[in-house]
């Protein structure tokens, strides 16, 4: 199965420019790449805060949290990691887990599967997780 | 001991082939028995093997991976076999998950995942050139997590 990247909703106006995306499908080493280019394309059309619904993501390998990692630092403004670098991505977790989560990627609809792989690795700790999309836009 | 005869599945060294990978492992471990607490781990194991065997063990070249899922007793396992240098996953440290992802071993997030994922992982030389992985799951649900 492969991957669906739909950006469902964008917010402008006062509020922080906000952009709901809804991965489908399976998140991999074959597709980990499509989602930090859309995170990119994101971030340099004004993008400064994301909302993942996962709901429909039924796996995500370890390359998956490269990715989702990398979207933090995207929309930080900070470059992320060299796509080369596969795994090296972790040496540069700047928003460790010490520090809690971030606000700037927030995430909702996250099914077991996908969960078990943020708790087993820690990642979960990276992100405010919300049962639903309006809960997290709710949540600012 | 093999309770049956092992379904087998060779695919080029190409992470388009991933997708394909889990499929047939999913669809196989489902006939022989596994709960769906079993599918969703190793399932993620494989992934994580052949995705290292291709990115890291073939690194680009072409080559072939095999793999081979049986039953054996309460268990199911996968065995993937490469031709690339040999590599010993099973002896990658584990990530000290208390502290701050930067400073843990590059690689061993997705070895972690495999750990955590199979009841045991086994790794021998292939002969000549090349490595055996062997993944084991209980095809039962883990009782920590059933709940």
């Amino acid at each position: 199965m492969s991957l669906e990247i739909a950006i469902d909703r964008v917010v402008g106006g006062a509020e922080t420019p906000t952009a709901v995306v809804r991965l489908v499908g399976e998140l991999d080493a074959a597709n980990y790449l499509e989602v930090i280019d859309a995170g990119r394309r994101l971030y340099e059309d004004g993008t400064r805060r994301l909302v993942l619904d996962l709901s429909g993501l039924t796996f995500i390998a370890s390359s998956g949290l490269v990715a989702l990692h990398s979207l933090i630092l995207i929309m930080a403004g900070e470059a992320p990691p060299d796509p080369e670098n596969g795994w090296g991505a972790f040496h540069s977790l700047a928003h460790d887990v010490s520090g809690g989560p971030q606000m700037a990627v927030q995430l909702c609809g996250v099914g077991p599967a996908v969960d078990r792989v943020l708790a087993r690795t820690g990642m979960g700790r990276l992100f405010l997780v919300h049962a639903d999309r309006a809960a997290a836009l709710a949540a600012g | 001991m093999a309770d049956g005869t092992a379904r087998s599945l060779t695919v080029d060294a190409g992470v388009d082939r991933l997708a394909g990978v889990r499929a047939f492992v999913r669809t196989e471990a489902r006939a022989l028995g596994a709960s769906e607490d079993a599918l969703v781990d190793i399932v993620q194991a494989v992934d994580e093997a052949v995705t290292n065997v291709i990115v890291h063990g073939y690194a680009g070249q072409p080559g072939a991976i095999d793999l081979a899922i049986e039953r054996q007793g309460p268990h199911v396992a996968v065995t993937i076999s490469d031709a690339c240098p040999t590599f010993d996953p099973t002896v990658v440290p584990e990530p000290d998950m208390s502290i701050p992802a930067e400073l843990r071993r590059p690689g061993g997030m997705g070895v972690h995942l495999i750990r955590v994922a199979t009841d045991g992982f086994a790794h021998r030389p292939r002969g000549g050139r090349g490595n055996v992985l062997t993944l084991v799951r209980t095809l039962r649900a883990r009782e920590s997590e059933e709940a």
